[in-house]
């Protein structure tokens, strides 16, 4: 029944000796919808750009299994659609423009054109609006449009970059139902995002991504419980971080710490117990707290416990 | 991929026809421009205006005294003021030749060294060689000061001769006559007197419609390239027209800015669609709307201004295409230099300005320094006026402009390859 779509192998992508792709690999699945969920700067748009065929990797490669045959990216780009990150819009042309436009050159023309365009613009609810210019939108509304341009030619694979900053949570719920809706009648969506909510909430698997790898892959439910329970990071004022983290890895409540920069993240199966024994240890050693957080167990938990970062740091 | 072609170009012209400060530039600001130069500069490239006193050069090689003679008639002439020397040094040809060549007098009258001899000659054997007065005249000089100039001094210097030979005449004409009269007549004062009347006129008359032995020309001064100059509309229509097209560098290059930044580039090339035609369907409406400019600007020269159009609407046809050509390359090169738009905007502005004004768009190159002039073959936009000016001015056609269209042909294929070197599309 899982019928992988798409699959990538060690993807690598380097600008100019940087490398902003450095070794992905994973298979999706036909019909699920596939999260890319990291920090600015990870290598999302950029592992997006050589999904869609826009870069060639520097090295690795991308293949489709379609009608029981492998394609390159290239060879299957009328099967695919992309909604980038940006508005990629004309906002002195309407959005019926835009939508005839970019239909054009999807190949459609008259008048199946004229109804796609109408499709799309009544599943982003913005029939009424069509004629105004993509300038006198809102963000959301704009957003949806992005959307829209990308669903014209009823793509097999959706490519969405981002597809909620700026928006408002009304237009997010709508454009998540769009999403799930687009997903319920077999539509393969691979989702990119900062927002570790967003994944959490709509995507069957997430690929956690940070400086250009993979982290971590699984559906949102087993990463949150590969945590066990919660976590606490410990800001401390002087070196003694390594002290404290012998001393608390004792402690019967704390499965595992480890040091980040300044901050000790502590792994426990009951955050409340564990902060109070990490906090007898602390004040023993006269140690002073500069920062304290208690972290349910969620993607962001994850991310901190991988990399010591937060999603939204920088 | 026609279809997508058209598709880009249909898409940016509505683009652009909304744009109001890219209308502004593209049309009203040379439309502009043309109205308002070619009304004020009227006359001013007809350099020598009637109002000032007429001075002319000459230049006197006569071995005999009648060229002398005539100068001395000719200083009584009103309205002309001759000057024969310069700094107390008689005038030489060649100084003469220079100091029209220079534009600082508009014409010299040229007495040969023969001219006295031819004169005299004349007199007696209508066949014999006559000599040539010339007119050394500023090219540059218009035809409605020279022509009445010209006309008068003929008319002197053709009396001159006329009654330096009247003497000579009628002593040979007694002698025909003395020859067939016939001993004894009565009344042979009165056959006599119409007898001398028709032999005068047999070997020419008084009224110097026979043979003065002098002939006249006018030439141009020898460093000086016999070209018709363009008046003020000549100048202007074609200039600015120029000069306007090239403000499309700036709309094609921010356009192109303009996609990568939004990410409608990356839409698009995400889309079954090459970068090739992608690149075309860019160019193409701003090499439209550089035709359409060009057609405009010229009507109003035709219409308001009665500028003519010369004889072969081809060759303007082919011109045009040719520096449309360099300007949509020149606009793509800077697409793939600049960075910003703000970097695209000033750069497109600097070039603009900056090559319209070294190729003589906004004052004509022919009264630049000479390194001006040269300097000015860098741009495109000399070539194509030089173009341009062939045909509504000098009424050439398609043969004689394959030159200047050949070398706009270049700059846009230089341009071009550059560009397509640089140009990234993300
Ligand atoms: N065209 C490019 N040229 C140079 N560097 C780039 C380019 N695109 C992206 N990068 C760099 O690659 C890294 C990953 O960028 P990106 O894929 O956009 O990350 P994300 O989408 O996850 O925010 C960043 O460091 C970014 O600066
Ligand atoms: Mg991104």
């Amino acid at each position: 029944m899982t019928e992988v779509i798409l699959a990538v192998k060690d993807l690598r992508k380097s600008f100019g000796g940087h490398n902003a792709v450095n070794g992905i690999s994973y298979e999706i699945v036909r019909g699920e919808i596939f999260g890319l969920l990291g920090p600015n700067g990870a290598g999302k748009t950029t592992t997006i750009a050589m999904m869609t065929g826009l870069f060639k990797p520097t090295s690795g490669n991308v293949s489709f299994t379609m009608n029981g045959q492998r394609w390159n990216s290239s060879d299957v780009k009328p099967r695919l659609g992309l909604v980038p990150q940006e508005m990629a819009l004309y906002p002195t042309l309407s959005a019926w423009d835009n939508l005839l436009f970019f239909g054009r050159i999807y190949g459609l023309r008259g008048r199946k054109l004229r109804e796609r365009v109408k499709i799309v613009l009544e599943m982003v609810g913005l029939a009424d609006r069509a004629k105004e210019p993509i300038d006198s939108y809102s963000g959301g509304m704009k957003r949806r449009i992005n959307i829209a341009a990308g669903l014209l030619h009823e793509p097999d694979v959706l490519f969405l970059d981002e597809p909620t900053v700026g928006v408002d949570p009304q237009s997010r719920n709508a454009i998540f139902e769009n999403i799930q809706t687009l997903n319920s009648t077999g539509l393969t969506i691979i989702y990119t995002t900062h927002y570790m909510e967003e994944a959490q909430r709509l995507c069957d698997r997430i690929a956690i991504i940070d400086r250009g790898r993979v982290i971590a892959l699984d559906t949102p439910g087993n990463l949150i419980n590969s945590l066990g329970g919660g976590l606490i990071r410990l800001g401390l004022h002087n070196g003694l971080g390594k002290t404290v983290a012998h001393n608390g890895r004792a402690h019967p409540e704390v499965r595992d710490i480890t040091i980040m920069d300044d901050c000790l993240i502590v792994e426990t199966h009951n955050p409340q117990k564990a902060l109070i024994g990490m906090l007898d240890i602390i004040n023993q050693m006269d140690v002073r707290v500069t920062s304290l957080e208690v972290m349910e167990p969620n993607l962001e938990a994850v991310f901190l416990q991988l990399t010591g970062k937060s999603l939204r740091d920088n | 991929m026609l279809g997508q072609i058209f598709a880009i170009t249909i898409k940016d012209l509505k683009i652009l026809f909304k744009d109001r400060a890219g209308m502004v530039m593209l049309f009203a600001m040379p439309g502009m421009f043309i109205l308002v130069m070619s009304v004020a500069l009227q006359g001013v490239f007809d350099t020598g205006t009637d109002d000032k006193p007429v001075e002319m050069l000459v230049i006197n090689q006569d071995n005999g005294g009648l060229a002398g003679e005539a100068i001395n008639e000719l200083r009584d002439l009103g309205g002309i003021v001759l000057i024969d020397e310069i700094d107390g040094q008689k005038l030489t040809l060649e100084k003469g030749d220079r100091l029209i060549g220079s534009g600082e007098y508009q014409v010299a009258l040229v007495f040969p060294q023969e001219f006295s001899v031819s004169i005299l000659a004349a007199a007696t054997d209508p066949e014999s060689a006559q000599a040539t007065v010339t007119f050394i005249a500023d090219p540059a000089a218009s035809p409605q000061f020279l022509a009445p100039v010209e006309g008068a001094v003929q008319g002197f210097i053709q009396r001159v001769a006329a009654y330096a030979q009247a003497p000579q005449k009628i002593e040979a004409g007694f002698a025909s006559l003395a020859e067939e009269a016939p001993p004894g007549q009565g009344d042979i004062v009165s056959q006599l007197g119409t007898a001398f009347v028709d032999r005068l006129e047999k070997v020419g008359g008084l009224d110097g419609s026979g043979s003065l032995g002098v002939r006249f020309e006018q030439v141009a001064p020898s460093n000086y390239q016999l070209a018709e100059l363009p008046d003020s509309v000549e100048q202007n229509v074609p200039g600015y027209t120029i000069l306007g097209v090239f403000f499309i560098v700036q709309v094609l290059a921010t356009s192109l800015l303009r996609e990568k930044q939004e990410g409608t580039f990356r839409r698009l090339l995400a889309a079954p669609l090459s970068q090739g035609a992608l690149l075309l369907g860019k160019l193409l409406p701003c090499y439209l709307v550089n035709l359409i400019q060009v057609g405009l600007m010229f009507s109003i020269g035709h219409f308001v201004f009665g500028m003519s159009l010369g004889s072969s609407p081809l060759a303007l046809l082919v011109i045009t295409l040719a520096t449309a050509a360099a300007s949509t390359a020149l606009g793509l090169l800077v697409a793939s230099f600049g960075k910003t738009l703000e970097q695209i905007g000033s750069l497109s502005t600097l070039l603009a300005l900056t090559l319209a004004a070294i190729g003589g768009m906004m004052v004509p190159t022919f009264v630049m320094p000479e390194f001006m002039q040269t300097l000015s073959k860098v741009t495109p936009h000399a070539w194509s006026l030089s173009a341009y000016q062939d045909v509504i001015v000098r009424g050439l056609g398609f043969a004689e402009i394959w030159t200047e269209t050949g070398v706009l042909v270049g700059f846009a294929a230089v341009f071009f390859v550059i560009a397509l070197c640089r140009f990234r599309f993300e």
